[in-house]
């Protein structure tokens, strides 16, 4: 069998959180199958400018072939249009203005998935928003795999997207209520689908002894993971922990990894310790009481998978609908949306000792069920053999048709925000009416 | 009050969560979101507040009447007065500029409609900041509104429960009986002629009505300060202390080796020093929070 990954940007020092899944099911896959990366020359994914070089070479043993991108992104001109797409009434040729300039447009790279398709059996696509996905779903829809990685943000009402998600092979889905929200958003129940997510590498022995004598990190601690950045809700969660630290002067530190895109309170209980290698990155979680995952947009949090892996408690942010499914589901985590809730829910697993064992120890099953590496192998495949089998009983799929040029131009789609407003947002829990397939495709 | 404790392998995380928000409901008194709170601010704060002190309109008659009284700022410069589009015209006012100065001189009142201009623009600027201000002040005396009502109950209800124990202390006291036995007979004072021992034996009844005698005079000592603040309070205060260890860090540290989720503080380790809750709004004892260390053992933070 031969496999297309196609993503947005690949590399081993790239670790945003849609293009690190698309490595790690590539390197995965590739015990299984030929595995052959189509992906572009960039590097930045602000601004998609060409920093690789262009043509294949080698990334962990995976062949990676790459295409330039045409244009850089003028965010000016992209916000104009997003403003647009997002809080007006526009149309279908507005929206694919929108996906240009989003990009990273590589014509070349779409060209090479549909004059090359013939070799492989199937292409997995990453990340529907982008440039790539749209066209390289539209252009080999018989072979195309989508592995969404959708937010709930406004970019899943635009009306481009309904046909794409109509009309690939299967969805690859990250977790549950990303799975209700694309149903919801684009009526793509007949699409064979599957909540895969990603697992991860977790270390067999952890070290927290030596990262916190290598931090001089002495008290107990939360940790969180990321890139801090308000967008992940990293805002909220100072001004939430600051408060809690007044009341609470002998309560929990908060330790910080990952690169700040803004200030970070000078407060003797907030450590800051930069981007960490892996290890210690595991060290680090190993080390802490919990994670905080204060983000308000996920389609799967793997840093929270790694701290359930490695036994430990999450705090996430409740208003994140899938951050607050999958703590439910697991019985692994506790979940906030104001402050008197993450000050009792943090106190809760500061201090009570039955419950933050009993969560860890669920959180450890969770991952072992769910999201260790065979598990998620084993989704893949058998989806594959699935899709064969219709390749054998002749069934095809088509990507509808987006209009002529009048059609394009006309001003009849609805502001995508207000799209978005509509689609409910929910945990998909046990027993509530999304969950109805839960048990089956868990 | 309402607690949580793990018992079984199946924790349900959202019956804890529905536990939490129950116990925030009843610290809070009457729950509001932040939304909610605003929205009172802005519609209904008498019903809240004392009229007598904040109108409830306040910000909408300010918006209305910052709205309304808003006139497009002029932008007053030392050629404002002889501007024109038409070219003519302003060669025409331009030559005949020196003739007009003839009759009076428009200098101080450029001047001074230039500064009015500048004054004017400040104005504008510093209104958005007024009305900032007013906004949040308003928002922040809706909260401490509801702030302050919902203390009062809790202080009527402490109160209430307050007379309640007295009573009941009271009519505890009332109904007390000695039995003999259950209790070691008090030693007498050494060398006393009024001993018990010189008078022969007396019966429980005598017994009871001398301890009765005793007690009440203990109470009626003003100046004996022995009885409440000396061994027994001090003993009191240390158990009490001692019984707070004893359900978080002490008894896992005193008990036999036990699975992990028995060692830990215990099993009310959230509900027994509720006092401490990060809220913090009603604890006073001083008490520190039960840590784990990363394996979920207990230890003292």
């Amino acid at each position: 069998m031969k496999l297309a990954v196609a993503a947005q940007r690949y590399g081993a020092d790239i670790n945003g959180g849609a293009e690190l899944h698309a490595r790690y099911i590539a390197e995965r896959l590739s015990r299984h199958a030929d595995v052959e990366v189509v992906t572009t020359c960039a590097r930045d994914y602000v601004t998609w400018k060409n920093e690789r070089p262009e043509g294949v070479e080698q990334v962990n043993g995976i062949p990676v072939r790459r295409f330039p991108v045409t244009h850089e992104r003028d965010p000016n001109h992209f916000g104009r249009l997003s403003r647009r797409v997002f809080d007006q009434p526009h149309s279908i040729a507005d929206e694919i203005a929108w996906l240009e300039s989003e990009g990273p447009a590589s014509p070349a790279m779409i060209d090479y998935l549909e004059r090359s398709s013939s070799q492989f059996d199937f292409i997995l696509l990453f990340s529907y928003r982008y440039y790539h996905a749209w066209h390289g779903a539209r252009r080999v829809p018989s072979k195309a795999l989508l592995v969404p990685t959708a937010e709930r943000d406004a970019a899943i009402g635009l009306g481009i997207f309904g046909p794409t998600f109509r009309g690939v092979r299967a969805v690859m889905y990250n977790s549950h209520e990303e799975r209700a929200m694309i149903h919801a958003a684009t009526r793509n129940e007949e699409v064979p689908g599957v909540v895969v997510g990603v697992g991860s590498d977790i270390p067999a022995r952890t070290d927290s002894e030596r990262f916190r004598r290598k931090h001089n990190l002495r008290k107990p601690f939360a940790i969180y993971v990321g890139r801090i950045d308000e967008n992940k809700g990293c805002k909220e969660l100072f001004d939430f922990f600051l408060r809690y630290a007044n009341t609470f002067p002998r309560g929990l530190d908060l330790v910080l990894i990952g690169s700040a895109i803004i200030p970070i309170p000078q407060h003797p209980r907030i450590h800051h310790l930069g981007f960490l290698p892996d290890d210690d990155k595991f060290d680090a979680i190993a080390a802490s009481d919990l994670l905080i995952m204060p983000s308000y947009f996920e389609s799967l949090s793997m840093v929270a998978l790694e701290a359930w892996a490695l036994g430990r408690p999450v705090l996430a942010n409740g208003r994140c609908d899938v951050l607050k499914g999958q703590c439910i589901r697991s019985g692994a985590g506790l979940y906030y949306e104001r402050y008197e809730e993450f000050a009792e829910t943090l106190y809760a697993l500061e201090s009570n000792g039955p419950l933050h064992a009993r969560l860890g120890r669920n959180g450890r099953d969770y991952f072992t069920q769910h999201y260790t590496w065979p598990v998620i192998e084993r989704k893949y495949l058998d989806m594959f053999d699935r899709l064969k089998r219709e390749d054998a009983s002749g069934a095809r799929r088509r990507v509808e048709s987006i209009g002529g040029w009048f059609a394009r131009r006309q001003r009849s789609q609805p502001a995508a925000a207000e799209v978005l407003a509509k689609i409910p947002s929910t945990a998909v829990v046990p027993g509530s009416r999304s969950a109805g397939n839960l048990s089956r495709s868990a | 009050m309402t607690d949580f404790s793990i018992r079984s392998d199946n924790v349900d995380v959202e019956q804890i969560m529905r536990q939490i928000r129950a116990r925030i409901r009843e610290k809070r008194g009457v729950d509001y979101t932040e939304e909610e709170i605003r929205e009172l601010a802005n519609v209904k704060l008498e019903k809240f507040l004392d009229p007598r002190g904040v109108r409830s309109d306040l910000l909408e008659q300010f918006r209305r009447k910052r709205e309304a009284s808003l006139p497009p700022n002029f932008k007053f410069e030392d050629t404002t007065l002889f501007e024109t589009h038409r070219g003519l015209l302003a060669f025409i006012r331009r030559l005949l500029r020196p003739i007009l100065k003839l009759f009076f001189n428009p200098n101080p009142l450029i001047d001074a409609l230039h500064i009015q201009s500048k004054l004017n623009a400040q104005q504008a600027a510093l209104e958005p900041l007024y009305y900032e201000v007013i906004h949040n002040l308003v928002l922040e005396t809706t909260r401490l509104g509801i702030d302050v009502k919902n203390l009062k109950m809790r202080v009527e209800s402490m109160s209430s429960r307050l007379d309640f124990d007295e009573r009941r202390a009271r009519a505890l006291e009332g109904v007390v009986q000695y039995r003999p036995g259950a209790v070691a007979p008090l030693q007498p004072p050494s060398g006393g002629g009024d001993s018990r021992e010189a008078r022969g034996p007396e019966s429980p009844e005598q017994s009871e009505r001398r301890n009765r005698r005793r007690r009440r005079r203990g109470r009626r000592r003003p100046d004996d300060r022995t009885g409440a603040m000396g061994p027994q309070g001090a003993m009191g205060a240390r158990s009490a202390r001692g019984a707070t260890s004893a359900e978080g860090a002490t008894s896992a540290e005193g008990a036999a080796p036990a699975p992990e989720a028995e060692r830990v503080p215990s099993e009310s380790g959230y509900s027994s020093d509720r006092g401490l809750t990060p809220g913090g709004q009603s604890d006073d004892r001083g008490l520190t929070p039960v840590h784990r260390d990363p394996d979920g053992e207990p230890s003292e933070s």
